[in-house]
């Protein structure tokens, strides 16, 4: 049983993003739900991660993959019931893994009962719940997120005769946090699951929830102030619970949302998750650390949250016109690949099933600081469906074994939710988690090693980061610190054998010791120290003077 | 009296044929190495001549100048010429070689002094040789530059600067061969100085507006020039 | 590998560090600190508007700077080392530096940069002029894509110039590497050029570093093995070239570098430009020949003089490269008056025809040769630019397409003297 106001375990923890409706199908509906969900904490447990962040599962239309809310405090009939929820939240306490779950501060489905009130004439008590407005001519500064699909930020609403705001899709209405109501209502929302046990939120959207003329209508600071509120409340009567933010901005309006350590506890460091993989492309570090050296230092207590892939798209929009070209011809030459400013594929595909490639961006993601997400199924190199629409193509089913609809579900193979991956390189005959336990060197056993060794020492959560700049630029080199451990992390980023001198005078004495084998390499002395290196290949030294 | 002249002279007779049978072989064997000795040193001539036949030596030769001074001289080529004197070094070594064998007092310090003397001999002809071509070499070059940099009494120049090196080339090949070392220094020195003190004078003398014009374009006097282009050859 | 006595252990080093490259740019230098930074952040602009996504590395060959020439290369490289002064980059760019001697040395500065690019497994190398102080980040790309993108092995430039620059160029090195080797090229002799692997490897590998006349003038070997190893050629129009350097009016230097070398290059090459009875035009990308039609103020005096002069004093030497006949033409005209003087096309190519048969018999010291032809070259300069002085663009451009006729018409009476005994 994790201890539930443990302060800071956010910053050692390994998350793990799960979608129940994808994972595993108890009833043989075709769709997965909570059941199905506790049977497979075993395997979890397995992986070796300690945290489940768990996609939207409350009532919903599905037109956003459950993004679009009609109930807060439910659970969705085909996920199962509140009940199986509980015993999956006591379940999954009880292996010592957290939870997580969505919270979507910002906006409402078209169809929740808060919306149908406010819409249904100008003077319901529920009206002032939206933003609602006689023209389509307010707040232009603000950006269109959904570019492929949206036209305007504003919706005609038929009924209400009134144009209502919306940040996403035109189902999705904003709701008003300038309305105390909401915030209050909200807060119930979130005490509602928070007394359920839950142990932290990840907030949806949180740059949008405050609308202003003449801005851009994001990361404004009234929207930071509601975040403080709502922190104050959480530490106050839930200590230990953590809030971890979606900002999609650059580094450095998103050190805002951690406040003086007074807002959030965590933030998806968007910007550089796309540098990642245009450095491991380009086969130069530059990227990575630049976009590391641009990065605000942030209050002790708060943590990035560091992801290679998840459910959305791969976005591209926090870096230069050059880059997202770049990124664009590099990772998505087929044009139906690109969706809203960024490419929907799978890890696997991106770095096309070069299993060197996906191990060292796994190292990267382990070693850089700040904790990890694991996206479900790139633990086994899974595959995705580009001719399925939107997003759906890295949503579906896991593979759990070769057989009837890869192990996730006994129905029909054409009543899932989604059909499964089935060609020949990413299918789930060739790529499922039976295969992959009983095979030592499948990528499903070198995660568990590699989550393993992360998890030996807390110098890669907690510890400080400083850059060795070797004259090989294809060498991405850090040293990561926490007290009187040190770690040397070293990356051959390059598709060829790499020869790279460290200057690592500072460290002089000390012999290091490779994490994965334990083996003992020499000890470093005044000279610049020499490491050949094969390709892809990436070290983890532990220093140690004796 | 009969008896005894025909007795002393039988004896002489006999006394002059005893020597004489003591020196034929001798003289017998000078013969042989004098004979031997033309034969070899008219091959070396043979050998030395189609060596010398190759067009880069009579090229070297007319590059140091040594076709047209054997020509004004009324001398056979230069390729000729070696090869005439490899044939009577070789065989004037050959026959004090011979001479030697006659056991001649005192005359084998005369011979080893000719041997001796052979290799300072050649060392001396290869100094005169590369000298001449040095200085032909360097003079061409001097004529050349000073053309080129638009001086105007560059045949003067060139001159010159042959002039000096044959002198230097001519006294270090006295000076190899031992003749006359004192005297020569005396008279290299002299002509040198006095070269140099008419070569002062004439510049002196003669180019003393070069000198005015070099000296007010240094210090920025004199006439400020038009501003010409320049040619830029590539 | 000829590459082993060329790289020091600390520029290897540098070398082990960039990697394998796309594009390398090869910048000689020797005390250029004047016009140094303007090259090296027109390259810099030039590699990141053009070719951002590509690898590129700049490799400076020094001989022996003493004002800080390699320092100002290496501070336009581009890395993650954080700096205020940033220029934003896709990538890194390494700018590297070694220094090949301690005196300059065409020859072994191309070397020392080809041995680079060779072990760095560069698809393109060019090579950039230190002193060009009118350089634009564009001609970097001209001179890139025909070999970089369109398959070409060298590309080499064509200027847009004044009247009075080029003229060894226009009057020896254009119209002789026409008529010889059968390629219009028209400036055979380039500081601004690029070629591929392909040609840079074959180059470097040929055993010719040693000879004097490529350690002196590499850049006329590199053509001349280009176009006798069938290689494929093109010409971009850069645009105006300045002269900085002091030494680019030393006639003798220009012509060693480039008449010696052309001359020395033809003994090797004899079978086949014996063969070559026409020429073939080069492609031209981007542009046309240009010459500026401002007006010239030459001492004429002074360069009829120096010819004169030259005829009268160079005479022994004369007599042992030119026929009597061409001598006897040179000292007919040697005595006009500067306003009748003309050094007429048919005899300039004559004498250069003789020139480079006594160069190839070596008749006498070759360096020799080619200082004699200074006078002369002076006096066909003086005619060739009085019948220019008041002509147009085609006049001009008409003018030189004659010389040119008149090179190949007599080519076979050079090859008749090639071999003819002095």
């Amino acid at each position: 049983m994790p201890v539930r106001n443990q302060p800071g375990w956010y910053k050692d923890a390994i998350i793990y993003q799960i979608h129940v409706r994808t994972f595993f199908d108890a009833n043989n509906d075709g769709i997965g739900d909570f059941q199905g969900l506790t049977q497979k904490l075993d395997y979890v447990q397995q992986l070796g991660v300690d945290t489940i962040w768990l996609m939207p599962f409350f009532p919903s239309p599905l037109r956003d993959d459950g993004y679009d809310i009609s109930d807060y405090t439910s659970v969705h009939s085909r996920y199962g019931a509140l009940e199986d929820f509980k015993t999956f939240l006591a379940t999954a306490h009880d292996r010592g893994v957290r939870v997580i779950i969505e919270m979507v501060l910002n906006h409402t489905s078209d169809q929740h009962p808060w919306f149908l009130e406010s819409r249904s004439s100008r003077d319901n008590p529920k009206r002032d719940w939206y933003v609602w407005s006689d023209t389509d001519a307010r707040y232009r500064g603000a950006r269109i997120i959904f570019l492929d699909t949206e036209m305007s930020n504003w919706a005609w609403d038929p009924i209400s005769k009134a144009y209502y705001w919306h940040r996403f899709f035109s189902h999705q209405p904003d709701l008003n946090y300038d309305n105390p109501a909401v915030r209050e209502e909200m807060w119930n929302v979130m005490k509602f699951w928070l007394d359920l046990g839950v142990d932290g939120f990840r907030l949806d959207a949180v740059p949008y929830l405050i609308e202003r003329e003449e801005t851009n209508c994001e990361n404004l600071p009234e929207t930071h102030a509601i975040v403080r509120d709502l922190r104050k409340r959480v530490d106050e009567q839930y200590p230990g619970t953590m809030l971890l933010a979606e900002a999609n901005q650059w580094p450095a309006d998103l050190c805002q949302y951690f406040g003086e350590g007074d807002e959030f506890h965590m933030a998806f460091h968007f910007p550089l998750m796309p540098r990642m993989f245009m450095g491991l492309r380009l086969e130069d570090r530059k990227p990575i650390t630049e976009i590391l050296q641009q990065t605000p230092e942030i209050p002790p207590s708060c943590q990035w949250s560091l992801f290679l892939r998840n459910h959305d798209e791969l976005t591209l929009e926090m870096v230069t016109d050059i880059e997202r070209d770049y990124m664009y011809d590099i990772y998505a030459q087929d044009k139906s690949m690109r969706l809203n400013l960024g490419i929907r594929r799978r890890l696997a595909p991106l770095l096309d099933n070069d299993r060197r490639r996906i191990e060292i961006m796994n190292g990267m993601l382990m070693s850089l600081p700040g904790t990890p997400i694991i996206y479900y199924g790139d633990e086994i190199g899974m595959g995705d469906n580009i001719y399925l629409g939107d997003r759906n193509g890295v949503r579906t089913p896991m593979q759990w074994s070769g057989g009837w609809n890869g192990g996730f579900s006994a129905a029909d193979p054409e009543s899932l939710y989604s059909p499964p991956i089935l060609n020949p390189v990413y299918g789930y005959q060739a790529v499922n988690v039976l295969s992959q336990n009983r095979t030592h060197h499948s990528l499903l056993s070198w995660m568990k090693r590699l989550i393993s060794v992360r998890r030996s020492t807390p110098v890669f959560g907690s510890g400080s980061i400083e850059f060795l700049h070797p004259a090989n630029h294809r060498v991405l080199a850090y040293v990561r610190q926490l007290g009187k451990e040190t770690v040397l992390v070293v990356n051959n980023l390059s598709s060829a054998a790499q020869a790279v001198e460290l200057d690592l005078g500072r460290y002089r004495g000390n012999i290091l010791i490779e994490m994965f084998g334990k083996n003992v390499f020499p000890r470093i002395s005044d000279v610049p120290y020499l490491l050949t290196m094969g390709p892809y290949q990436f070290y983890w030294f532990r220093l140690r003077r004796i | 009296m009969r008896e005894i002249i025909v007795t002393e002279l039988i004896q002489g007779l006999q006394e002059m044929a005893r020597e004489f049978a003591h020196y034929l072989p001798r003289v017998i064997v000078m013969l042989i190495v004098v004979f031997i000795g033309w034969v070899i040193a008219y091959l070396l001539k043979v050998i030395m001549r189609s060596i010398l036949r190759l067009p880069r030596f009579s090229k070297l030769s007319d590059n140091a100048g040594a076709t047209e001074l054997l020509k004004q001289a009324a001398l056979p080529s230069s390729s000729e010429l070696l090869s005439r004197v490899v044939f009577w070094v070789a065989w004037v070594g050959f026959i004090l070689l011979g001479v030697s064998a006659l056991g001649i007092v005192g005359f084998e310090e005369y011979t080893s002094r000719f041997f001796l003397f052979l290799p300072r001999l050649f060392v001396g002809i290869v100094i005169l040789f590369f000298g001449f071509l040095a200085a032909g070499f360097f003079s061409r070059a001097a004529l050349l530059a000073a053309v080129n940099a638009d001086i105007r009494s560059s045949r003067l120049v060139s001159h010159t600067v042959r002039i000096i090196i044959s002198i230097f080339t001519i006294s270090m090949v006295f000076e190899v061969l031992g003749v006359a070392e004192g005297t020569l220094l005396i008279a290299f020195g002299t002509a040198f100085g006095a070269l140099m003190l008419a070569l002062a004078i004439a510049f002196g003398i003669g180019g003393k507006d070069l000198a005015k014009e070099f000296l007010e374009r240094r210090l920025g006097k004199g006439k400020p020039k038009e501003r010409e282009d320049e040619l830029f050859p590539l | 590998m000829p590459e082993e006595t060329l790289l020091s252990d600390d520029f290897l080093r540098q070398l082990i560090n960039v990697g394998e490259v796309d594009i390398l740019i090869g910048l000689p230098t020797h005390n250029n600190a004047g016009t140094i930074q303007q090259v090296t952040h027109a390259i810099q602009a030039g590699i990141l508007k053009c070719f951002p996504r590509d690898r590129a590395v700049i490799i400076n060959a020094d001989g022996g700077s003493r004002d800080g020439t390699p320092q100002m290369v290496t501070g336009v490289s581009i890395d993650d080392v954080w700096s205020a002064s940033k220029v934003y980059a896709l990538r890194t760019l390494h700018a590297v530096s070694t220094e090949y001697g301690s005196s300059p040395e065409p020859g072994r500065a191309l070397r020392t940069i080809l041995a680079a690019a060779d072990l760095l497994q560069a698809k393109v190398c060019v090579i950039i002029s230190a002193d060009e102080a009118t350089i634009e980040p564009d001609w970097l790309q001209k001179l890139v894509k025909p070999v970089y993108r369109d398959n070409f092995d060298l590309a080499l430039p064509i200027y847009q110039r004044q009247r009075f620059e080029g003229l060894l160029m226009r009057n020896v090195l254009y119209p002789m590497v026409r008529s010889i080797y059968g390629c219009r090229v028209r400036e055979p002799f380039a500081s601004d050029f690029a070629i591929s692997s392909r040609l840079a490897t074959d180059f470097l590998n040929q055993d010719l570093w040693n000879q004097d006349w490529v350690r002196l003038g590499p850049e006329i070997s590199l053509t001349t093995a280009a176009i006798t190893g069938s290689y494929r050629i093109c010409q971009a129009f850069l645009g105006v070239r300045a002269h900085t350097d002091p030494s680019a009016t030393d006639l003798i230097l220009a012509l060693r570098r480039t008449v010696g070398a052309l001359f020395a290059s033809l003994d090797a090459n004899f079978p086949m430009w014996s063969k070559i009875s026409s020429s073939q035009p080069v492609p031209l990308i981007d542009g046309t020949c240009a010459i500026t039609p401002e007006a010239i103020n030459i001492n004429r005096e002074r360069l009829r003089d120096m010819f004169a002069n030259g005829v009268s004093e160079l005479d022994p030497v004369f007599q042992y490269i030119l026929s009597p006949q061409t001598l006897a033409d040179l000292h007919r005209i040697a005595a006009l008056d500067l306003n009748e003087f003309r050094y007429p096309p048919e005899l300039w190519v004559r004498t250069v025809f003789e020139f480079a048969a006594s160069f190839h018999q070596s008749v006498i010291n070759r360096d020799h040769i080619i200082q004699a032809l200074g006078p002369l070259f002076r006096g066909r300069a003086l005619s060739f630019l009085e019948e220019i002085s008041d002509a147009t663009e085609e006049q001009i451009e008409m003018n030189v397409e004659r010389l040119c006729g008149e090179f190949e018409r007599l080519k076979p009476y050079f090859l008749k003297v090639w071999n003819e005994k002095r």
